[in-house]
């Protein structure tokens, strides 16, 4: 052995170092690195990935481009004039923003634990989109429905065609017969999916609030909450609808918000907040925390046997993005009849319907395939019924488990049957 | 390297042989994000590092079509798995076709019957792990990559399990093997016959040549693992100690104790602790006295672990260690592997905090050598980080080494944070000589450079033939006769020498 010397250790001591200059790079895309720099720099200077078996769009693709690593690498990229946006606008299409990545990343779960801190990733992807809309170069199907939901001030979940019913004249719809007052101190916010396109989901909602005895009210004039056009980033839009909801509730006495779609419930919880400062103080409330609430209090007795083996999918920004995950479970377990076969939140990290975030409109394809894995870890499980508690997640599952053999509800629809209500309204188009 | 610079008609190949729409990748992207690994890297020359297309193969029939293309070609060609590695296995030196194996992520076979699973290169293992589940078996390869490691990874650097005491490495817990050759044949190496024999005496034993290949001999497309039955139980024991000494010396009795359910024994040392206590946001207040921590792990069924983890309270404590209690036994065992990417930062000469990643070195020492290789590591990082603010010295632990044979060598680490952000040609370099020093002390005292990483980078690469010795030479001829046109992962553990030669001759 040691038949070959190795060479001599370099001793030239090693300059002042200075930062490099972003080199070529617009006012866009300084202000885009300046601001991301050190979070991008936790990211890429550990580089350990744990986060890329739990992205849903990974599983499926398994392309290291539409990894959160990527997303993060990219912003050093970029800083260093080695990529431009153009070259990464399409990767980062590839999130739904459930936040899987962020809650697996070792940087959240061992320093987030202490200083509250956790890599931010959705916001990365949400500023590039940003960055893309500022310089134009937004996604054509992005464009197209977001121009849409400006026209109509709903998202058009059921197309325009044919004199399908949008706006204002159709927003509340789906609560005909049920006498519920416009305004109050509390309204229910029933977002465009819900209002146009699951209808039993508003209706069950309000009946089983009317039931326990919860007053509540509907918006003069309900617009999106502009949740979705942030997610694709139509910043300035997602600003415009949420001044109009503010002032409509303002205008109507609004002190607590019932948010009935966890999509809804972060933006209102967290962009809303962001947008309006101090200005915010209202009190939202998530449904399913709040039904968990009426069901320990006594306030709802589920009666009505329902004989189903069913699993709960944890919906992204419930469980991932709100850490929700208690309630639905208690809900589960305390309707009558029902055989629930559980599989615990943290394995559901990895688990998705690839509903969000706006890939559907741009990637269909994966979306869909997404929903057949959701499917097909239910199917192991031997159900006959997937529960989710989130609309926009209901409709790929739905088409994946028709293809599956599972039925696929939303839990407060299992809720309404069980406290004996006749649900109406319908579960899609 | 930013511009491709092979040719058109071999990228319009790889687009007939992939035949499918975004498996062949030329945009910057794609390249740029398949440039580096988690180690420490010359952000600054991260051009350098790019390779000109990326596939994304299917089948073991791709990549022996895409090996056979670029060795008719002589286009460089680099494997990657997860990209996960700590040292530069899977970055390509001189850009060429850049082999991403992800798409193989395929469960082929579980033959419960055999005791094993055979699967594509491109599947995690905990991904793996999930769905052997309802079967009651496990594949035991445990890095502190478990939760992004893939098997073909894993094969290529001849990894190192945190349970390999127990369950063997990845070198005993995988059976066999399917790897495409440099010149595109495809073979099966195991220990002898089919694929699923796990002892024979026929022929050559090819399955450890190909075993921590590095990428420079073919490309894994297919392994057949071992499956054994899930722990009933494990237990984590973890004892404070006022000095290095007695840990070390407890780490011993541990580790010789002969108790079959020993899944590993770990020791920190009082830089370790030090840095600890001053910069791990997780860490648990310990009082000023606990200077190094030795720890054990048992695994197997009741009726093994419960008695065993007996003999280990009484090993632990026998030299005067402390237990640590139940509580944070139990929870830093289990958060082995989220432990693996902490911290993010360390402080320069005056205490500031600083920004740094992590750099560690895996060298395998003999036990007996372990105090002075710390003592003289100690003493390299001390003299770095007085004449340079960018290096800092995260403290030194060791591992249980050998597969199923706890007691002799160690896998000794010393884990150094590196200001990556100010870096340019000289710190790099700087960092590289670091490296080698560090490497030098590991050889001199009779042990490898790398027990787990592989020498792929630059600082050991130049060392491998030291390391070597006279078997070198039966290295590069082994090299040259599998891989005539230098193409597979070309640049890397000085492998280059056994083309340089040639002329001589």
């Amino acid at each position: 052995m040691n038949e070959n010397p190795a060479p001599a250790a370099d001793t030239t001591p090693a300059a002042v170092v200075e930062p490099e200059t972003p080199k070529q790079l617009g006012d866009i895309e300084r202000a885009f690195v300046q601001k991301w720099h050190e979070n991008a720099t936790g990211c890429f200077s550990s580089g350990h990935k744990f986060c890329r078996e739990v992205c849903p769009v990974m599983q499926v693709t398994r392309n290291e481009n539409h990894t959160p690593t990527a997303f993060h690498a990219n912003v050093i990229a970029l800083e260093k004039g080695h990529l431009d946006v153009e070259d990464v606008a399409d990767d980062y299409v590839h999130c739904t923003q459930c936040g899987g990545c962020e809650v697996r990343c070792p940087n959240t779960l061992m320093v987030g634990d202490f200083y509250r801190a956790r890599t931010e990733t959705v916001k990365v992807v949400r500023a590039m989109r940003a960055m893309l809309v500022d310089k134009g170069l937004d996604r054509e199907k992005w464009k197209v429905w977001n121009r849409l939901t400006d026209e109509l001030k709903n998202e058009p979940v059921l197309g325009i065609e044919a004199g399908q019913p949008n706006g204002q004249a159709h927003v509340r719809d789906w609560a005909e017969g049920l006498g519920i007052p416009i305004g109050g101190e509390t309204i229910m916010f029933v977002d465009c999916e819900a209002a146009y396109y699951r209808t039993s989901l508003p209706r069950a909602t309000a009946q089983i609030l009317h039931k326990a005895g919860v007053e509540f009210g509907l918006m003069n004039e309900q617009w999106c909450c502009g949740g979705p056009a942030v997610e694709m980033g139509y910043v300035e839009q997602s600003m415009r609808f949420a001044r109009h909801n503010v002032d409509d509730w303002r205008r109507s006495g609004v002190k607590r918000i019932i948010a009935i779609e966890p999509h809804d419930y972060v933006h209102f919880t967290e962009d809303y907040p962001s947008y309006f400062g101090d200005e915010f103080d209202f009190e939202v409330v998530q449904i399913i925390e709040l039904v968990a609430e009426l069901i320990r209090g006594g306030r709802l007795e589920l009666v009505k046997p329902i004989n189903r083996v069913v699993t709960y999918h944890d919906p992204c920004r419930l469980n991932k993005r709100k850490g929700i995950h208690q309630a639905p479970r208690e809900i589960l377990r305390a309707i009558p009849g029902l055989t629930f076969s559980d599989v615990d939140r943290v394995t559901q990290w990895s688990y998705c319907s690839g509903g969000g975030g706006g890939l559907p409109l741009e990637k269909p394809e994966l979306t869909a395939e997404i929903s057949r894995r959701r499917l097909e870890k239910a199917s192991e499980l031997e159900v006959d019924m997937l529960v989710s508690a989130c609309v926009w997640s209901e409709r790929p599952l739905s088409a994946a488990g028709q293809d599956a053999g599972i039925e696929v509800r939303d839990i407060i629809e299992l809720v309404a049957e069980s406290a004996g209500i006749e649900i109406g309204g319908r579960t899609g188009a | 390297m930013t511009a491709i610079s092979i040719p058109d008609k071999v990228i319009d190949r790889l687009q007939e042989i992939l035949g499918e729409d975004g498996a062949v990748l030329t945009d910057k992207a794609s390249r740029f994000n398949r440039a580096r690994v988690p180690a420490p890297f010359p952000v600054h020359r991260w051009d350098e590092f790019v390779p000109d297309v990326v596939v994304l193969p299917r089948t073991t029939e791709h990549v022996s079509r895409i090996v056979k293309l670029a060795n008719e070609c002589k286009v460089p060609v680099v494997p990657r798995a997860g990209g996960t590695g700590l040292a530069d296995g899977a970055v390509p030196m001189r850009g060429g076709i850049l082999v991403d194996v992800k798409r193989m992520d395929q469960i082929k076979e579980t033959d419960l019957v055999n005791n094993t699973v055979t699967v594509g290169p491109g599947i995690n293992l905990q991904t793996l792990n999930r769905s052997l589940k309802p079967h009651g078996v496990i594949y035991p390869d445990d890095p502190a990559s478990y939760a992004c490691a893939l098997v073909g990874g894993r094969i290529g650097t001849s990894g190192l399990s945190l349970l390999g005491s127990r369950y063997g490495h990845t070198r005993d817990l995988v059976i066999s093997f399917e790897i495409v050759l440099p010149t595109g044949e495809v073979i099966e190496v195991g220990e002898g016959g089919g694929r699923k024999i796990r002892k024979s005496s026929t022929g050559f034993h090819l399955k450890q040549l190909f075993m921590g290949h590095q990428g420079t001999l073919g490309i894994v497309t297919e392994a057949t693992l071992e499956l054994v039955p899930r722990a009933e139980t494990e237990f984590a024991a973890f004892f404070r100690f006022e000095d290095y000494h007695t840990a070390y010396r407890t780490f011993a009795k541990i580790a010789k104790s002969g108790l079959a359910t020993l899944a590993g024994a770990m020791l920190f040392d009082p830089e370790k602790v030090a840095f600890l206590r001053r910069d791990d946001e997780a860490y648990i207040v310990q009082p000023e006295w606990v200077k190094a921590v030795c720890a054990a792990a048992l695994m197997g069924t009741r009726a093994e672990v419960e008695p065993a983890s007996k003999i280990v309270m009484e090993l632990g404590r026998g030299l005067g260690g402390k237990y640590i209690g139940d509580e944070i036994a139990a929870g830093d065992w289990a958060a082995r592997h989220d432990r693996y990417a902490n911290p993010l930062h360390g402080r320069d000469g005056a205490g500031k905090v600083i920004p740094m990643s992590w750099h560690c070195e895996d060298a395998a020492i003999p036990y007996s050598e372990v105090p002075e290789v710390l003592r003289k590591w100690h003493e390299i990082a001390r003299r770095y980080i007085e004449r340079y603010d960018i290096f800092d010295d995260w403290g030194a632990f060791a591992y249980t080494n050998g597969g199923h044979k706890p007691w002799g060598d160690l896998l000794l680490e010393i884990d150094m944070g590196l200001w990556e952000d100010r870096m340019d040609e000289e710190s790099w370099q700087t960092f590289v000589s670091l490296k080698r020093e560090i490497a030098q002390v590991a050889i001199d005292h009779g042990g490898s450079m790398s027990a787990c990483h592989g020498a792929t980078r630059a600082g050991d690469a130049e060392l491998v033939p030291t390391e070597m010795g006279a078997s070198w030479e039966v290295i590069k001829t082994i090299k040259r006769a599998l891989d005539p046109n230098n193409i597979m992962n070309p640049g890397k553990q000085s492998l280059d020498q056994a083309y340089q030669d040639e002329g001589a001759r």
